[in-house]
């Protein structure tokens, strides 16, 4: 889904921009990340209920503020009687977690066999861009749920399906710039010098790509929580009863007409969710063009 | 010329063989699908007469074989589940998909050119960060979401909206606008930035040197000129993203669409279909990609010198 | 301007109360259509108003009391033959007229079964029918291998409804031959004897019914009924609401003062003759300790089950049993109950050392199943075992690492061997998956209970069945869902206490719509 961000920051480069520091919007969602990146990491702490704890005789509680208002289950309670904000709480912090994780292995493979195609060329390179061909030929969002649905979900097959997804971003990023810098007069120098590859890619490759890579990071970021959202809404990602904010919207959908908050709440989270990470996203991509620009 | 195109479908076959392949053995790998369609509660000799039935019981490597050979010769085989040739069952489907695809491209371009020109221009003053706050909270919202809820106000409160089905234009209003959503906020930020790497080019400022005026200058010399990479994006991507999120959409609202056709078959482990489907999208997307490629081409020599 | 989109829309979809014709938003639509072959919740929906037996019966009621179908009359003629007398003038889908070669015919493909998944059906439930054969072009004989208790019951069931012989034969290949082809094409373009003739069918989407003017009995109260595919819950509601539909099927019990709100719609419902069971694998190297399977049956609460998720409409049994199966209905006994300190007894004995017991579940397929699996682990919590969900909507049941998972056992007819007995017996489905045992002795029991022309003999042998399975159990039967159907005020229609799970019966007397 990010590649799209790889016309943009073409064209970003040569587009001049006034300022560098963060406008209204930039900041608010740095508050925004502090506070979402909190309620994961201090769920247990922030809720004093059991995320997995049912309660039969009470389920489907409304939020505070309407009839028939369980005490202390604020968000209300689910259809297992279970309390809504902590399962949203948690859910956040399961969801920013395989985000986190599956970012983490798109970027291992992805810059790994990107550094390969550039530093090696020949078949190496011939066989690699194949697989970037290929996928990109096939919608992601499909193959995922294909391999979900085949393989049964398990945690480990989500973390690997979420992995591989946009792998072949970081791969042409690493590429590209591999190459890039590989024409540089001074690689030349170095090279002549008595440099070997390991120490020209440490040295002099690696430097010049952490900028686009935390870029493409970060947009990879939300791109993977809204697969992982989009595979656990359908059933095919995070199990029951563990929730994650996609399972439960997908979980919860039959009860939109009788107990909206039982979706309401984590979708909310999913939405600020995406749209924090996003802004930061695209104001990291407006540094680092700045930067690019400037040398 | 040639030797590019040469290249491209070359290109094209090797991925789509190798597709092929990943699929047979990927949907091989992952079960016998008598146990899982027809399996509940089968006796011992009911399911070998199955297996059998089904041809289930050669060996992989003929199975695969038999399967080249027929896709070679245009025969995908039937469907284990209804006995159809899948050729049937995913020709019935492709077209409301399409449907839904053309749509929903045709209203993400209706709004994203429009409101990307806007944030272009007036990037400096509110018009421009409204617009651009609308395309992010857009591509926050997973079409999902924007489904439900839809469904929830527009048909279950007010009764204005059918849910099910592609009836009638009506009913595509709801699955065009979950599946545009994300669309335009990525469109309209490519819009806007391929804008301003146009205007600010010297030829603009020559136009604009002329005295002709704002909007002939944005409109036909700005827009013009961006609607060439705009038109790439298009093609390349965006007919991907839109295939991604028809899964979802087409369940939500019952569509019969392949999206649905294919998860379906992945669960009920029903090969033939599975198989034709992925090849069938496949090759759709690699067309359009193709063609985009083409297009591209002849209208940007420096691509086609660049990339030959 | 929205309201008119609306109705633009309606426009065109066949729905109309004045004309005589509804739409029915189902959860599933069957992939193919044949009655012989089939036995899903699913496919049970569409048998019915298409197909008839030789012989039916009152749906109306409760205990059966059987009624001539394609049969006029029948009789035993020694124990193990019986003889039918067909009616006359009986007219196909197709303008065929029906004669004793067809029903010859239907009746053998499934009790000399070749075509693949005849030959499973056959095995389960006609077993003990050799062949039929024709007398005259209005007189058959059914031939059974040992004397049969249940005669009309096995012969009003779906799987032994009438097809015609010469439109199937001519299918596909030779017209004089009976191919698996022919038998294939018959489920994409099925034809029958029934008040309503399939007038078009997309698998697993849309099937629509037409009145059939030659009907034999009574006509169709409905020229049209159109059954769509909503898979969506909230759409199927949704769908009622907006006026797509004039029934919907598969209504969850939480969704139910949903419709019942509305002053425009009305829900009907049942406890379906069917178990939601829980079955637990005999042979799973952690499980084969009876004591162990034992307890995690009595550490379940199936009364708070029933109250919290189906409102208490749901039927809990004391036993394998159902009142549907008249004189072989045995409430009294006790198989099954709710004892959590004896279960945890048991665990201690057993020494059961805190290792974690799966149960798997389908997302959807059976109505509050994730629910219930979800509870049902935190009830075994309640008594020490480790419990874990696994949800996958793959078939585990002959997966030698599956060690609990849900099922139903429906009643495919009104006798204990129609729902336990085909389930449970020497050799049948449980036992070939390998997560069901039995042994000389069972099987002695089983004969007696299947086979004793005493009704007392079957209910004795009965018990003693039942309490094999309470030593060492391999299922628990849950409760009988209560599966409702919401519908507009003016639809006038209800399941029928006679009727297999499911079925969705438009026939004469069965539905009528207001205004029309």
């Amino acid at each position: 889904m990010a590649s799209l961000a790889d016309p943009i920051l073409r064209l970003r480069r040569r587009t001049s921009r006034k300022g560098q520091g963060a406008d209204i919007i930039q900041k608010i969602a740095m508050v925004l990340a502090v506070l979402l990146v909190g309620a994961a990491l201090f769920a247990p702490l922030l809720t004093p209920f059991d995320p997995l704890q049912q309660s039969l005789l009470s389920r489907l509680r409304p939020p505070m503020g309407f009839d028939r208002y369980a005490p202390g289950h604020f968000a209300g309670t689910d259809e297992l009687g279970r309390d809504v904000l902590a399962r949203s709480l948690h859910g956040l912090r399961l969801t920013l977690a395989l985000a986190f994780a599956g970012a983490v292995i798109g970027l291992v493979i992805g810059g790994l066999l990107g550094l390969i195609a550039g530093l090696r060329r020949g078949w190496a390179e011939d066989v690699i861009m194949a697989l970037v061909d290929m996928q990109i030929a096939i919608p992601f969002t499909l193959v995922a749920l294909l391999v979900l649905a085949l393989m049964g979900s398990s945690l480990t097959v989500l973390i690997f399906v979420l992995g591989i997804a946009g792998w072949e971003q970081y791969a042409r990023i690493v590429r590209g710039e591999v190459r890039r810098i590989a024409a540089q007069p001074y690689l030349e120098a170095a090279k002549t010098a008595g440099a070997g590859p390991v120490y020209t890619a440490w040295r002099h490759v690696l430097p010049n790509l952490v900028s686009p890579l935390v870029v493409q990071f970060t947009l990879a970021l939300s791109n993977i929580v809204i697969l992982e959202s989009t595979l656990s809404f359908l059933g095919l990602g995070v199990q029951p009863p563990q929730p994650s904010l996609g399972s439960m919207v997908g979980l919860g959908r039959d009860y939109m007409p009788t107990a909206p908050w039982i979706v309401l709440t984590p979708a909310a989270l999913i939405v600020l969710l995406t749209f924090t990470v996003q802004i930061l996203g695209d104001w990291l991509r407006d540094r680092a063009d700045v930067r690019l620009r400037e040398r | 010329m040639i030797p590019y195109l040469l290249r491209l479908v070359v290109k094209a076959a090797v991925t789509l063989f190798a597709i092929v392949t990943v699929t047979f053995v990927a949907t091989r790998l992952s079960g016998n699908p008598i146990d899982t369609f027809l399996g509940e509660g089968l006796t011992e000799e009911g399911r070998q007469a199955l297996i059998n039935y089904f041809e289930l019981d050669r060996s992989l490597w003929h199975q695969y074989l038999a399967y080249l050979r027929g896709v070679l010769s245009g025969e995908f085989g039937l469907s284990f589940v209804d006995r159809r040739p899948v050729t049937t069952v995913v020709a019935e489907r492709l077209w409301p998909s399409g449907q839904l695809l053309l749509a929903s491209v045709a209203l993400t371009v209706a709004v994203s050119l429009p409101l990307g020109v806007l944030a272009a221009v007036y990037r400096r003053s509110w018009i421009g960060s409204a617009v651009m706050v609308v395309a992010f909270t857009g591509y926050a919202v997973p079409s999902f979401v924007l489904a439900i809820v839809m469904v929830l106000t527009f048909s279950y409160w007010l009764n204005w909206l059918p849910v099910v089905g592609n009836g009638t234009w009506a009913h595509f209003i709801m699955p065009t606008i979950a599946m545009s959503g994300v669309l335009v906020a990525a469109l309209t930020r490519f819009t806007r930035n391929a804008m301003l790497d146009v205007l600010g080019q010297d030829f603009i400022r020559t136009a604009r040197a002329k005295g002709l005026r704002e909007t002939r200058v944005v409109l036909k010399h700005g827009l013009g000129n961006a609607s060439i990479t705009v038109i790439s994006v298009i093609g390349l991507q965006i007919a991907g993203l839109a295939a991604a999120g028809s899964v979802v959409v087409e369940s939500i609202f019952s569509w019969p669409g392949v999206g649905q056709m294919l998860v379906n078959a992945a669960i009920l482990r029903d090969y033939p279909v599975l198989q034709f489907g992925v090849i069938a999208v496949a090759v759709a997307v690699v067309a359009i990609n193709m063609l985009t490629d083409i297009a591209y081409a002849l209208a940007d020599p420096r691509i086609r010198l660049a990339r030959a | 301007m929205f309201r008119l989109m609306l109705t633009t829309a309606l426009a065109a979809l066949p729905l109309a109360a004045a004309a005589q014709e509804i739409t029915v938003g189902a959860a599933n639509v069957t992939p193919y259509v044949d009655p012989g072959r089939d036995h899903s919740n699913v496919g049970s929906q569409f048998y019915y108003n298409t197909f008839d037996t030789l012989i039916d019966r009152d749906h109306t009621k409760l205990a059966p009391e059987w009624t001539p179908g394609l049969a006029t009359s029948w009789e035993l003629i020694d124990p193990t033959t019986m003889e039918l007398k067909l009616r006359e003038g009986v007219k196909f889908h197709n303008g065929d007229e029906m004669t004793a070669d067809d029903v010859v015919f239907s009746l053998n493909r499934m009790f000399q079964a070749t075509f693949p998944p005849y030959v499973v059906r056959a095995k389960d439930r006609f077993g003990n029918f050799t062949g039929a054969e024709k007398v005259d072009d209005y007189t058959i004989r059914i031939h059974a291998a040992r004397e049969e208790p249940l005669w009309e019951t096995l012969v009003s069931m779906q799987q032994a409804m009438i097809i015609p012989e010469a439109y199937t034969k001519a299918l596909t290949g030779d017209p004089d031959v009976a191919e698996d082809s022919d038998f294939e094409a018959f489920s994409l373009a099925p034809v029958g004897t029934g008040p309503y003739k399939i007038a078009s069918f997309q698998p697993g989407e849309k099937l629509v019914w037409e009145r059939f003017d030659d009907f034999w009995g009574e006509a169709a109260p409905l020229e049209r009924a159109t059954v769509v595919q909503i898979a969506e819950t909230a759409s199927r509601v949704t769908a009622l609401k907006t006026g797509e539909a004039d029934i919907i099927t598969n209504v969850a019990p939480d969704q139910l003062s949903l419709i019942d709100k509305d002053p425009n719609m009305k829900t009907e419902g049942s406890a379906t003759a069917l178990f939601h069971v829980m079955i637990m694998n005999q042979n799973h190297p952690k499980l084969q300790d009876p004591r162990i399977r034992q307890a995690m049956s009595l550490a379940i609460d199936r009364d708070a089950l029933n109250e919290a998720l189906w409102l208490g409409k749901a039927v809990v049994p004391s036993t394998h049993t159902m009142a549907e199966m008249g004189a072989l209905h045995q409430p009294d006994l006790v198989t099954f109950e709710y004892d959590p300190e004896r279960a945890k007894a048991l665990l201690k004995e057993a020494g059961y050392d805190g290792f974690e017991i799966t149960y798997d579940t389908a997302a959807t397929y059976y109505t509050n199943g994730l629910l219930a699996a979800q509870a049902i682990m935190e009830m075994w919590a309640a008594v020490g075992i480790n419990g874990r969900v696994n949800v996958q909507d793959q078939w585990s049941g002959k997966d030698p690492e599956m060690m609990t998972r849900n099922w139903s056992n429906p009643m495919y007819f009104a006798d204990p061997f129609g729902s336990f007995g085909v389930m449970w017996a020497p050799g049948g489905p449980s036992e070939s998956e390998g997560r069901f045992n039995t042994d000389a002795d069972y099987a002695e029991k089983w004969e007696r209970f299947r086979f004793s022309t005493d009704v007392e003999a079957r209910k004795a042998a009965y018990v003693e069945v039942m309490e094999e399975i309470k030593q060492d159990p391999p299922v628990l039967p849950l409760y009988r869902p209560f599966e409702s159907w919401g519908m507009k005020n003016a639809v006038n229609w209800a399941p029928m206490p006679g009727h297999i799970p499911y079925v969705l019966d438009f026939r004469a007397g069965s539905i009528s719509l207001a205004g029309s």
